[in-house]
């Protein structure tokens, strides 16, 4: 088992790995950008998890959730390029702020 | 062995289901296997053409899922051997109440699939595929005991959705609403992940009795783990608010729905809320049930009694104010939502009357939003959707029996007797002053009438007004799957409302399993 203040500097560098991919999404335009801070926010997600399994030493909770989120991660990038590439051929730009026809 | 197969037919006979119809639109023989892509060049789907079909299996499909829920119900769960899955699904007669609805209201909008691709030539098989998968996924979060089970689920439920709205490939609003939506989903997917990630950290536990064992035996005193509980607890609620869509996470909402096709919005607006409510009041009352988290001071209630106030006012201010009346509707979807939260805060002191009443509420809410955007669907055909409030101008003398259609789920909506929208609000209001709740269900109150405003604008539209001469008319369609979904829905809302008391009291048992 990891000592205590050990895992919590994981937690501190997950809780800033997961903040970097909240602000990028926010503040970035770009669709790929915005798709890959996603991507880091669940890699917070995923070192969160195994990080603290050492902690909770009894069964492989946090490491089958891992998996899990990975696999949910990889199946949500698929889908979500489709969708960006069936808007960048119509609109021509990947750019969110610039889909704006929905508001009057 | 047998008996867990039986215990979880509702999920079995939806996904088989889901896997069938697949099978069915692969190797079917096309009506017509030519279309055209956006950029003009000949595609082959093999789906094309074949709307009414696909969409009657798939309705045959989702009302079997709730038959065997109803059957499951009645043969009660507990003694089906249903330990070999919990925690990680918890089938009890709670997840059946939702499961039963959620198959319900599947049934109703690939009815309304059938009808409505069809008419406006985007008849793509993968549609009907997509609502039964989303619905495998709306049930397995309502069966859901443990976060793995409900990060997957919502995952589900939520990535068929997405591709749902982005049907319409040539539309660039499709394009944009699915892409909104998309983002906003996965963004507030991975808020609720950090939440659960959290709340395994601190507490070693990922099933929600676990959870909520752990932080009953936490002390008074500040320490870390209480720490990331509250944060994690916080994260959690922020990304569910994002799916029920409630103020001010609600931006995506109205972009989303009128950007869809409309029996995608009725699937977003019924099924996809109602999940997330099932999921909702059972992470509240089973991992956050603790009496210190269920108080004034530092728990969940202030955090849902904000979330509702806003919906609720914000709302239906805004939807006053809309032209076209499928934007109105999913503004209206928006403060329904309030209302609803307005009982999961009175759960905080009376669990089992406030959870039933939320579950009777969204009962109701769900038929009656699917049959609005049904009689919506029918009273446009295509090139001439029914869109604005002046496109229904003069329907009611038109076209009688799609503008009374409309004029009945559109009074359930606004709470009016005699129909399931009024014992809702009536069971809802009635929770929120029995927890002495008294200025939550005052404000609810004004609210409701506040709303009462945009609704019977549809009625006045239809009914008072007659089109400006030589203005485009919307021109209702001829479609017998439309028609026969806004029967059932209209039936089921009258059946509601004349007699309340027979889903009010599955509802109490359902809740009662809840705790």
């Amino acid at each position: 088992m990891l000592p205590g203040s050990v895992v919590e500097h994981y937690l501190a560098l997950s809780g800033a790995i997961f903040t970097l991919g909240a602000m990028g999404f926010l503040m970035r335009r770009n669709v790929l950008i915005q798709l890959m801070s996603i991507e880091l926010m669940l890699n917070a997600v995923n070192l969160l998890l195994v990080s603290y399994n050492r902690v909770h030493a009894g069964n492989m909770t946090g490491q089958v959730f891992a998996f899990f989120v990975i696999a949910v991660a990889a199946a949500e990038a698929a889908v979500g390029l489709a969708i960006v590439l069936s808007y960048f051929r119509i609109r021509g730009t990947v750019q969110s702020d610039e889909a704006d026809s929905l508001r009057h | 062995m047998i008996d867990l197969f039986i215990a979880l037919s509702p999920l079995l006979t939806v996904g088989f289901g889901g896997l069938l119809l697949m099978l069915a639109e692969a190797l079917g023989k096309p009506a017509n296997n030519t279309g055209m892509s956006p950029d003009g060049a000949v595609v082959v789907d093999a789906g094309a053409g074949r709307s009414e079909e696909l969409g009657l299996l798939a309705t045959v499909i989702l009302f079997s899922g709730a038959a065997s829920s109803m059957g499951v119900w009645l043969a009660d769960p507990a003694t089906l051997g249903v330990e070999l899955v919990s925690p990680w699904l918890q089938v009890d007669r709670y997840s059946l109440f939702f499961s039963f609805i959620l198959c319900i209201s599947g049934g109703l909008c690939t009815l309304l699939g059938g009808g409505y691709l069809e008419e406006h030539k985007i008849d793509r098989g993968e549609f009907f595929t997509l609502v039964v998968f989303s619905t495998v996924g709306a049930i397995a979060l309502g069966f859901a005991g443990d976060l793995l089970t409900v990060f997957v689920a919502l995952e589900t439920m939520s990535l068929g959705v997405y591709c749902m709205i982005g049907l319409r490939r040539s539309s660039p609003r499709a394009g944009e609403a699915a892409l909104k939506y998309f983002l906003l989903g996965s963004f507030a997917a991975a808020i609720m992940m950090f939440g659960a990630a959290l709340l395994y950290a601190a507490t070693g536990h990922t099933d929600l009795a676990g959870i909520g064992a752990f932080v009953g035996g936490l002390g008074g005193e500040a320490s870390g783990e209480t720490a990331m509980v509250i944060v994690g607890m916080l994260l959690m609620l922020i990304g569910m608010a994002f799916k029920i869509s409630a103020v001010p996470f609600h931006m995506w909402a109205p972009d989303a729905y009128e950007g869809a096709p409309t029996p995608t919005t009725s699937f977003m607006a019924a099924a996809v809320k109602t999940a997330a409510f099932a999921v909702l009041l059972r992470i509240l009352l089973i991992a956050f049930g603790d009496p210190r988290l269920m108080s004034w001071g530092a728990g969940w209630p202030p955090v849902m009694a904000c979330l509702s106030v806003l919906s609720m006012t914000i709302a239906n201010v805004i939807a006053g104010r809309q032209s076209s009346v499928k934007r109105m509707l999913a503004y209206s979807s928006i403060s329904h939502a309030g209302y609803l939260l307005m009982g999961v805060c009175a759960a905080m002191r009376l669990p089992e009357e406030a959870s039933a009443s939320v579950m009777f509420y969204l009962a109701g809410y769900c038929i009656s939003t699917i049959g609005a955007f049904g009689a919506l669907i029918l009273c446009g055909s295509r090139g001439k959707e029914a869109v604005s409030y002046a496109d229904l101008a003069g329907i009611g003398r038109r076209h009688p029996a799609a503008a009374a259609a409309f004029a009945l789920f559109v009074i359930s909506l606004a709470g009016m007797p005699p129909t399931a929208g009024f014992f809702g609000k009536l069971y809802v209001f009635r929770a929120t002053i029995d927890a002495e709740l008294y200025s939550l269900a005052i404000i609810g109150l004004l609210n409701s009438i506040v709303g009462a405003y945009y609704y019977m604008k549809v009625l006045v539209f239809m009914y008072m007004r007659e089109p400006i001469p030589g203005a485009p008319i919307a021109i209702p369609m001829r479609s017998s799957m439309v028609v026969s979904a806004l029967i059932i829905a209209a039936a089921l809302v009258v059946a509601i409302g004349v007699l309340p008391g027979a889903l009010l009291e599955m509802a109490a048992v359902a809740a009662a399993a809840l705790s």
